[in-house]
C-alpha cells in the first residue's frame, strides 16, 4: 500500500478536522433561548437606527477612535521600524556590535509582543484608571514589538553580498546602514501600513469594549442593552472607518522617488518621536497615581489558584489557540473551493468581512444567544474572526494569480473545482500556510480576549485576578501567557521557515 | 623606491574545510595592469576578495599601503574599489542613486539620505554612466528593469566614479557585446580620474576567463586549485603556461 504523502494543499485543508470535536460540543451545547434575540440582531442589520442624536454620537465616538487608533499606529509603526533596525542583523554586522545585545533587544520585544493590547489596556488601566491616554500606550507597547518584527524580517532578506559592496566603498557607517535599509523599510510600510492601520482601529475598538472609550465602548453598552439597531449603527460606521482609510492609501501612489512625500514623512518621522517622548514623559509625571500604589501588593499578595486549575487553565488556552487556528486555517480554502463561483464568492467576501470587522467579543456575545459558553464556542468565534482574515489574503493573492495552469486545466476538461484546487490553490498554498504560521501567533494572544468574555483558559482568569487586586496570580497568568505565546511564536516561526 | 601597493604574504584560506587560497604570495606595484587566470572555481573571487579586505584569510598577512587592513583608516580604504563579478547593485534603487553610491566614502550621511531621496545632484553619476556608453533613458530607471549588459555597465560606473588608486575586477566583461568590451576595457586600464582625464598609473587586476582580451596587460597571472601557477609579463606568456592552469 501507498504511504500517505502530504503536501502544502492538503495540510492546508487538513486542520478542517478540528470542526468534528468542536462540531459534537457545539450541538450538545445548543440552545432556542436567544434565538429571538439572534434574529432581531440580524434583522436590525437592515435596519439601523439613525437620528441626529446618535449621527452625533457616532461622530464623537468616531473621532476617539480614529484619534486612537491613528496615533498608536503611527507611533508604532515608526518606533518598530526603529526597533526592527536594532534587532536585524544588518546593524550588527556594519556597526560591528557584539550580537549580544540584539538578542537582548530581541528577548525583550518578544515579551512585550507575547501579551495582548487588550491585557496591556486592562493592566494599565488597573494601574493608572481609565484614560485615554491608556488605549494609545496600551496599543503601542504590544504593536511596536510586533511592527518591529515584521521590519527585522525584511531586513534580514538584505542580501549579504549587498553589504559587503557597500562595506567595501568604504562609506560612513550611517550612510552605509541607510542605503541598505531604506528600501526594505519603505517597502514594508508600503505593503504592511495600511494593515497594521486596520488592526489598530480594530484594537482600538476591543479596547473601547473595555472602557477605553471611542466606538468599541458604544458597541458594547449597546449589545449590553440589547439595542441592536444602535449597535448596527456604530458597526455600520465601524465599517465605514475601517474601509476608507484603504481607499485613501489607494490614491496615494508610494514611490520611493516622490520627493515631496518622502520629505512629508520624514518630517512627520521626526516630529512623531519628539512628541510621542514628550507625550510620554508628560504621561509619566501628570497623571493620578492612585491605583499605583496596588502594584506594592505584588508582594504581598497571595495567590488562591491551585496547581491543578492553574494547569487545566494553560492547557483550555493551548486547545483553544489549536481548534481557533484550525478553522482559520481551512475554512476559507474549503469555502471558496466548494462555492466555487461568482455569487457565492461575493457572500463569502462578505461574510469574512464581516467576521474582520465585529470585534470578538460581539461576535462571541452573539453566538451566545444560542449555544451555551464552551471551549467550542471561544474557538468558533476566534477561528471565524480569524478566517475573516486568512480569507482576504487568499482572495488578494488568488486573484492576482497567473491563472493559465487554471484555464488550460479547465479546457481539458476537468472539473471547475478540481480546476481551482489544483490549477489555482495549490500554487498558493505554501505561501498561505507560511502566513496561516504567522497568523496563529496572533490567535495564541488573542485567546485573551475571548478568554475574558466567554470565561476560557487564562484570560478569564486574568480578568478574575486582575479585578481582585491578586498582583501575584496576575504576574503568575502573564508570565504563563508569555510562555504559550513565546514557544508558539519559536514553533511557528520554524514552521514558517521551512516553508519560506 | 618600493611602490608595492598591495601584498599577499603566504596567504591560505579555508571554507568549510576546504582550501580556497594555499599558501598564495603576490606583489602589485602601482600603475601595473595585471590580468588574473584560471578556470572557475579555481580561487579567483576569492582572491580578489581577500585583496579588498572583504574575506579575512585563515591563515598570513595582506598588506595595502605596507599596512594591515586593521591599521588603515577609512580613506586609506577608499583607494580600493572592486566590481564584483555578481555586480552587487542594489535592486530597489535606479541606475544612477547606484552609481551614486559609488561616492558614498567621500561625502557625509545627509548626500546619502539626499540619494535615497533622489534629490541627490546626479551630474558626476551621469558622466561616467555616459563613460560606460549608458543611453541617459536608462538613468532613473530601477536596476531590475535593466539588461544583464546595462548592469554590469552600472557596476563598472559605480566603481569607476569612487576614483580609487586600484581596481579589482571579477569578470567585468561579462554580459558585454564586442564592442562595448572594447571600450570598456580601454576604459578599465585607462582608469579616467575625475575630471574624465586619463590618470596614471592606475593599477587594475582583472580576473577574466578570455584569452583573446588579454593585450594591454602588463602581466599575467594563473591561478589553479588555490595556488598562483605563474606570475609573469604577458609577452613572456605561453601555452605551456596555460596548460598548467587550464
Amino acid at each position: 500500500m501507498n504511504k500517505l504523502k502530504l503536501n502544502y494543499t492538503s495540510l492546508s485543508f487538513l486542520p478542517i478536522l478540528v470542526c468534528i470535536p468542536l462540531g459534537h460540543q457545539l450541538i450538545t451545547n445548543i440552545h432556542f433561548g436567544g434565538f429571538k434575540l439572534f434574529q432581531e440582531f440580524l434583522i436590525s442589520a437592515f435596519n439601523p437606527k439613525i437620528d441626529n442624536e446618535i449621527i452625533l454620537t457616532v461622530i464623537n465616538r468616531l473621532n476617539e477612535t480614529l484619534f486612537i487608533g491613528f496615533f498608536s499606529w503611527l507611533i508604532s509603526i515608526i518606533f518598530g521600524a526603529i526597533f526592527g533596525t536594532l534587532s536585524s542583523n544588518i546593524f550588527y554586522k556594519i556597526f560591528n556590535i557584539p550580537n549580544f545585545f540584539q538578542s537582548i533587544i530581541r528577548f525583550f520585544l518578544t515579551i512585550i509582543r507575547s501579551i495582548h493590547e487588550v491585557v496591556w489596556g486592562i493592566i494599565l488601566m488597573q494601574i493608572y484608571g481609565i484614560n485615554f491616554s491608556i488605549g494609545i500606550i496600551a496599543i503601542c507597547i504590544p504593536y511596536t514589538a510586533v511592527n518591529s518584527k515584521v521590519f527585522t524580517e525584511q531586513l534580514e532578506t538584505i542580501d549579504y553580498k549587498n553589504f559587503e559592496s557597500i562595506n567595501q566603498i568604504n562609506a560612513p557607517k550611517f550612510s552605509s546602514l541607510l542605503t541598505l535599509i531604506w528600501n526594505p523599510i519603505i517597502n514594508t510600510f508600503k505593503n504592511f501600513g495600511l494593515y497594521r492601520l486596520e488592526c489598530s482601529i480594530r484594537s482600538t475598538v476591543i479596547l473601547g469594549l473595555f472602557g477605553i472609550g471611542g466606538i468599541g465602548t458604544s458597541i458594547f453598552l449597546s449589545f449590553q442593552t440589547l439595542n441592536f439597531r444602535e449597535l448596527w449603527t456604530y458597526l455600520w460606521s465601524l465599517a465605514l472607518l475601517i474601509i476608507l482609510p484603504g481607499l485613501i492609501f489607494k490614491k496615494i501612489k508610494f514611490k520611493n522617488k516622490n520627493k515631496i512625500l518622502s520629505i512629508f514623512f520624514i518630517t512627520v518621522f521626526f516630529i512623531t518621536i519628539l512628541l510621542s517622548f514628550s507625550y510620554f514623559i508628560n504621561f509619566i509625571f501628570n497623571n493620578n497615581f492612585e491605583n499605583f500604589n496596588s502594584l506594592i501588593y505584588l508582594f504581598k499578595s497571595s495567590s488562591d489558584l491551585g496547581l491543578f486549575d492553574f494547569l487545566k487553565l494553560i492547557l483550555e488556552t493551548i486547545i483553544l489557540s489549536l481548534l481557533s487556528t484550525g478553522i482559520a486555517i481551512s475554512l476559507p480554502p474549503l469555502l471558496i473551493g466548494i462555492f466555487n463561483n461568482s455569487t457565492s464568492k461575493i457572500f463569502i467576501k462578505l461574510f469574512a468581512f464581516f467576521f474582520r470587522l465585529i470585534p470578538t467579543p460581539v461576535i462571541l456575545l452573539t453566538l451566545l444567544t444560542f449555544n451555551n459558553p464552551s471551549l467550542s464556542l471561544a474557538a468558533l468565534t476566534l477561528g471565524l474572526h480569524n478566517a475573516g482574515i486568512t480569507s482576504k489574503l487568499l482572495f488578494t493573492n488568488l486573484d492576482s494569480q497567473d491563472k493559465r495552469n487554471y484555464i488550460a486545466m479547465k479546457s481539458l476538461g476537468i472539473s471547475k473545482k478540481t480546476s481551482w484546487l489544483l490549477g489555482l490553490f495549490s500554487q498558493q498554498a505554501k505561501s498561505y500556510l507560511a502566513y496561516c504560521a504567522y497568523r496563529s501567533d496572533i490567535i495564541i494572544r488573542e485567546t485573551s480576549i475571548v478568554g475574558v468574555i466567554g470565561s476560557i483558559g487564562l484570560g478569564w482568569q486574568l480578568q478574575e485576578s486582575l479585578s481582585s487586586f491578586a498582583w501575584q496570580e496576575v504576574t503568575i497568568v502573564l508570565t504563563a501567557y508569555s510562555s504559550i505565546a513565546i514557544v508558539g511564536e519559536l514553533i511557528n516561526g520554524k514552521i514558517r521557515n521551512s516553508l519560506t | 623606491m618600493n611602490n608595492t601597493l598591495l601584498e599577499l604574504k603566504n596567504i591560505s584560506y579555508k571554507y568549510k574545510n576546504n582550501l580556497i587560497l594555499n599558501k598564495v604570495n603576490l606583489k602589485i606595484n602601482s600603475g601595473e595592469k595585471i590580468a588574473l587566470l584560471g578556470k572557475s572555481g579555481s580561487g579567483k573571487t576569492t582572491l580578489l576578495s581577500v585583496l579588498n579586505g572583504t574575506i579575512k584569510p585563515t591563515q598570513g598577512e595582506v598588506k595595502l599601503f605596507n599596512k594591515s587592513f586593521d591599521e588603515l583608516d577609512r580613506k586609506q580604504k577608499r583607494k580600493i574599489t572592486t566590481i564584483w563579478q555578481d555586480l552587487r547593485l542594489i535592486d530597489d534603487l535606479s541606475a544612477e542613486q547606484n552609481v551614486n553610491c559609488g561616492l558614498l566614502a567621500e561625502n557625509n550621511f545627509y548626500f546619502a539620505f539626499k540619494n535615497l531621496l533622489n534629490i541627490s545632484s546626479f551630474k558626476k553619476a551621469h558622466k561616467y554612466m555616459q563613460l560606460c556608453r549608458l543611453h541617459n533613458s536608462i538613468y532613473d530607471k530601477n536596476i531590475r528593469n535593466l539588461s544583464g549588459g546595462q548592469k554590469q555597465r552600472v557596476a563598472i560606473a559605480r566603481s569607476l566614479i569612487q576614483g580609487s588608486d586600484i581596481l579589482l575586477a571579477d569578470e567585468p566583461f561579462n554580459n558585454l557585446d564586442p564592442k562595448l568590451i572594447t571600450t570598456i576595457k580601454k576604459l578599465l586600464l585607462e582608469n579616467v580620474d575625475r575630471n574624465n582625464t586619463k590618470k596614471s598609473p592606475k593599477t587594475t587586476l582583472v580576473a577574466l576567463h578570455r584569452l583573446d582580451l588579454l593585450n594591454d596587460f602588463d602581466k599575467v597571472i594563473g591561478i589553479r586549485d588555490g595556488k598562483i601557477f605563474f606570475n609573469i609579463k604577458r609577452n613572456d606568456l605561453k601555452t605551456l603556461h596555460l596548460d598548467k592552469i587550464y
